[in-house]
Order: C-alpha cells, then structure tokens, then sequence
C-alpha cells in the first residue's frame, strides 16, 4: 500500500535571498521522478512537508501555482534547527518532500466574484501561489485586489513579480509598510488600518487573509465592520505539525486537525473552533 | 461455544504461537504486560486489566519509519505471521478499535490509502483478538459507562470465559470462527458450564458501580471551555503525563531523526499533550502554553473532540489512569465536575 510517512527526493534547482538579513530564502524544487511528478496535483493553500534526513521535517506552505508546471517554490526563515539546515542548502542538493497536504483555497467558489488578498509578511507564499493561479485564470474572476503588508520595504517577497503585477490594469496592488521611510511611495500603517483606509466593497467579494497570528487577529473585525459575511472571509493557520495526515496529533484543535481539515478556515469555521485565532 | 479443559489449555495457545505471533500478558515482577510470548506457561493467570495497556502491540512507543542512506530510504519488513493476542480486557479490545478509527481510516475519505497509516495496518488488519471475559472488575473500572460489560466480546474474535475447571471459547467473528474450527481436542460446552457463565456475567456485571450519564458532555465542555473549571480540575495536576502513555486510546506522536552523518532512522515516538513542548513553536510562541490549557487539552479529546468526529468517546473505562496518576486526578471525577460544573 501507498505510504504517506516516505518522502520524495527532490532537487534544489534554484534559490533566491529574499531579504537583506538573509534570513528568508526562496527555494525552487524540481521532481527526480516523473512518477512522483505525475501524482503530485495540488491547489493554492495546500502544504508539503520538507524532509531533510538525520534532522527531520517542517510544514511550508506552496508558493508556486499548480499552473507552473516546472517547479515547486517554497519559502522558507531561518528559525529553529531544520530551517537552519535549509539555509545551508545549495542549488543541486537534494532534499526529501511529502505532500501536497491539507485543503486549499475555494478558488471554485470565488468565481465570478472579487478577489481581496490581505498578506503580512513573509506568510505570503500561499498567497503568491493563489494570484497567479487566479492572473492565469483572469476571465473567471472580477476585480482582484492584494493588500500586503511588511514591517519594512526590504521585508517583501517576491519584490520583482510584485512590480509586474503593479504595472498591470487587471490586479490592484496595495503595499503598506509600518512606518514612513525615505523613498517609499506606497502606504504607511499597519494592515488592518490599511485594509479599512481602502474598504473594499463586500458585495460579491472573497476575502484571503493570511500573515502573523496578530494581524490576522485584528484584520477579522475590520472585514466584519465592513459588512463582509463570515462565510466569504477565508485564512490559514498554522500549529506544530509532524505527520500531516490527521494520526499524530499535534495540530488538533477542537474537533478539527489544521494539517487534514485546514489549513483554510472560513471565518464561520473558525468560530466554531475554540483557541483557533 | 466449545470448551477446553483448564489442563489442555496450554496446546491451544502452543497452536496459536505457531499459526502466529502470540502476545498475552506476562508477569514481570509486579506488574503485568503484554509480551510476545515464546511458551504457553509464561502467561499470567492472576491479573485483571494489565498495567500497561496493548497498544504497544500494534502502536510501538518507539517504531522506526524507515531507515536511510546517503538519501536512500528503506522502510522495515513486517512480520510474515499475523498477529494473536490472547487475554485482552473487554475495554482493550474496544480500544484498539478506536484507535483503528485513526490510524486504519481517514473519517474524511476511509478508502483513500493517502490517510491510512500503513505500520498500523500491517500489524492490526489481519490480527486473531483474542478476549478475556472478567470475572472480578476492579473498583477503577468504568467500562459501563461507554456501553461496556465485563463479558460483553462483541468486538473480539473470540471470547474466553473461565469457569474454573475449563476454558469456554465463544467466537464473535468469522475469522474466530474459522479458527476455532482448526482447533483439536475441545468439546462442546455443555449446559451447565453455559450456565455457569451465566452467573460469572451476572455477578461481574452486579460488581461495577452505577453509570453516569454522559450525554451532553460534548455541549457541556464546549460551553466551559474559558470557565474556571480547568484551573480547578488542574491545580493538582502535575503535567507527568502518565496518564496519556498508560492510556490504551491516547495515540499522538512526535516523529524524530536518529542517526549520525547519512544513516539513521526516522522513529515515531509517543508523545503527549501534557506536554509543553508538544506544541511549543520555533519561533517560541506556545499557543497551548499553560498547564490547565494541556489538561483540557486531553478531556475535551477523549469526552468531546472525538465524539464529534466518530461518534465514540475516546475512553474505554479500563481505569489504568485513575490507578497510576500520582496526585490521584480521577477521570470520573473530572466528567462529574464537568456535567455539574455552575460557572
């Protein structure tokens, strides 16, 4: 039978330093086997488990859009001891992958509605994975808007596709940093406070919300003060997670696991959820 | 039903240890535990529930995923012959199937193999479960409250009931059955031994104390879940964990890398909500941070959490966690403040 726990060796092909620190690398991966390739299907939202031999694994989530066929991207900061261990990877190493795991992002649901995309920091990646997965499906959505936040311009990802996605007309791009810096020509302030400056209208609008634990906590009012139904605000959580199929544990709260029934919550979820936000 | 006189019962678990690999209790000192058995006569006779539970038979405290290579990875055969147990408690038998609930299924899509877990399957899928009827319950036992009775061998493959000069063996299962019928030198029970064991459940079934009603307890620890009731619950609680590793439901695990430069192993080990760091982050956030938080942690997994998902409480009533908690915290008592609880 299919076992869920042995990872898939895949190859580092390219790596991007994200920020001036260092501390937030881009990895791109490519499959060693075509099989593994062929059963690897995932959505925007949707995580892998990366497995490095002798140290063990950690939860990222997909920056890549199942519409790039090359590649898987992830993102990773230099935290604890498996992300150090990532950040002396080269381009040509290998390293071990399980997934794609949990749900994803109703982008079926969204049709023919307007998408609002609110990041924080370097939770963008699902993020990214989404906006190109709806820029490559543009004629079934209305209006797309991305509010992303970062506590300095150095502290975006993705800067270069960020600029190309500003020059176009068919996605609105808001970028706010904490505070004024010389030079800046977007918005100042945090992303709550940005998100109810730019009050993007409910009607017939999805809502994406994912970044730290305290932005998410105060941007979920302001969407409820802006009139947007429960059902229609949508974001991701994290928790520890070792298995990321629903056995060991680690990631249950209430009746839900984050890694088999999430990490996409509705806001109507969510409150049925105690200790989820 | 057939019967086995007490003096022959140790060809039918000879025939057991060579149509399987047999486990049963055994006597180590002062405890009593599951072991792989390599002679009839090692089996303990004078026990009622063991002092570890089973679920290591099936649920290793530490089982190897796979080992590794300069990147190669080859995961561990598993053994040819099936597994038997033999002397399994009526609560056991009934946890085994709850954690069969997790670890054999995926209640979001039981047929995808993505969601079962293989080392589980391999052990427990083609197992011979063999039960002990009890005869005299211990005062921690509570298996009537979650439907239980001390005979009650619904979900084993077979029943044994002793009776005092004989062994009678019911099977519950066609795979009981089936084997039941391989067996040589037994006899049909007779009306009196039928009769006997009639009494044996009657009596054990008088010897437990009262049930106590857990309906509504899911709405009930729902609505108390930020009142006060878990501080008080866990004021004495010393967060040892014992309760969740002598537990015969309490499955989660850690996985961890053993090994030096480009060989080792990847191991599941037991682990526990009790503690901290079972949730603690990198980053140093722990959203599960105080003790009280952990101790409801598991409550509202075995009386609510898991009824919502399967319908079953994830408690057999074994009582081994009322015997062995150091500052003697009782789940009875806990369900009872739960149920009465005015905030």
């Amino acid at each position: 039978m299919s076992n869920s726990y042995i990872p898939v060796p895949m190859k580092v092909k390219r790596i991007v330093i994200e920020d001036p620190e260092k501390a937030l690398r881009t990895y791109d991966l490519i499959f060693q086997n075509e099989e593994d390739r062929k059963n690897f299907k995932y959505m925007p939202g949707q995580f892998c488990e990366w497995s490095l031999l002798g140290l063990g694994e950690s939860p990222f989530g997909i920056a890549s859009s199942p519409t790039e066929k090359d590649f898987l991207r992830f993102t990773v900061n230099r935290t604890g001891s498996v992300t150090n261990e990532i950040h002396y990877l080269r381009e040509g190493d290998m390293v071990g992958l399980r997934g794609p795991l949990g749900n994803w992002y109703p982008v079926e649901k969204f049709k023919g509605g307007n998408v609002v995309i609110i990041g924080g920091g370097f939770a963008f990646t699902t993020l990214r994975s989404l906006i190109v997965y709806l820029l490559e499906h543009r004629e079934d959505y209305k209006d797309i808007t991305v509010i992303y936040g970062a506590r300095n311009p150095d502290l975006f990802i993705y800067r270069d596709e960020i600029s190309e996605w500003e020059k176009r007309d068919d996605i609105d791009v808001q970028l706010t940093i904490d505070n004024p810096v010389e030079g800046w020509t977007g918005r100042t302030g945090f992303v709550p406070t940005v998100t109810k400056e730019i009050g993007p209208d409910p009607d017939n609008t999805w809502v994406v919300v994912c970044g730290p634990p305290i932005m998410i906590k105060f941007t979920l009012p302001v969407l409820v003060d802006l009139k947007f139904p429960d059902e229609r605000v949508y974001t991701s959580l994290e928790r520890r997670m070792k298995c990321g199929i629903g056995k060991c544990g680690r990631c249950n709260i209430g009746s839900k696991y984050i890694c088999v029934d999430g990490p996409v919550f509705s806001l109507a979820e969510l409150k049925e959820i105690p200790e989820s936000v | 039903m057939i019967r086995i006189k007490k003096e022959n019962i140790s060809g039918f678990i000879e025939g057991l240890m060579s149509d399987y690999v047999l486990f049963a209790p055994v006597k180590d000192g002062e405890t009593v535990s599951f072991r792989k058995i390599e002679s009839a006569d090692s089996i303990a006779e004078d026990y009622m529930n063991t002092d570890k539970s089973p679920k290591d038979i099936f649920f290793p405290p530490a089982e190897v995923l796979f080992s590794f290579d300069s990147g190669e990875i080859t995961k561990n055969e598993c053994s040819e012959k099936p597994f038997a147990v033999w002397g399994l408690r009526g609560c056991d038998v009934k946890s085994l199937t709850l954690l069969n609930m997790v670890f054999g299924t995926a209640r979001q899509n039981p047929e995808d193999e993505m969601f079962q877990d293989p080392y589980w399957k391999e052990k427990y899928d083609n197992a011979l479960i063999i039960q002990t009827a009890c005869n005299d319950p211990r005062s921690t036992c509570f298996c009537n409250w979650f439907g239980g009775s001390p005979h009650d061998g619904e979900k084993a493959d077979i029943l044994v009931i002793y009776i005092g000069d004989a062994y009678l063996l019911d099977p519950k299962s066609d795979k009981g059955r089936k084997y039941l019928e391989t067996v040589k030198n037994t006899e049909p029970a007779a009306k009196k031994d039928i009769k006997e064991a009639e009494r044996l459940r009657a009596e054990a079934d008088s010897s437990l104390s009262a049930v106590f009603e857990l309906d509504g307890i899911v709405g009930r620890m729902s609505g108390l879940f930020n009142s006060g009731v878990w501080e008080e619950i866990g004021a004495k609680c010393v967060n040892c964990g014992a309760c969740a590793f002598i537990c015969p439901t309490c499955h989660c695990f850690d996985v961890q890398d053993e090994g030096k430069g480009k060989k080792g192993k990847r191991i599941r080990i037991w682990d526990t909500c009790m503690f901290p760091v079972f949730t603690a982050e990198a980053s140093g956030h722990n959203p599960r941070e105080l003790s009280k938080d952990r101790l409801r942690q598991r409550f509202m997994h075995k009386y609510s959490y898991f009824m919502e998902n399967y319908g079953e409480h994830l408690c057999t009533g074994c009582g081994r966690c009322v015997v062995v908690c150091p500052v003697n915290l009782d789940i009875r008592e806990v369900a009872k403040k739960v149920m009465s609880y005015q905030s």
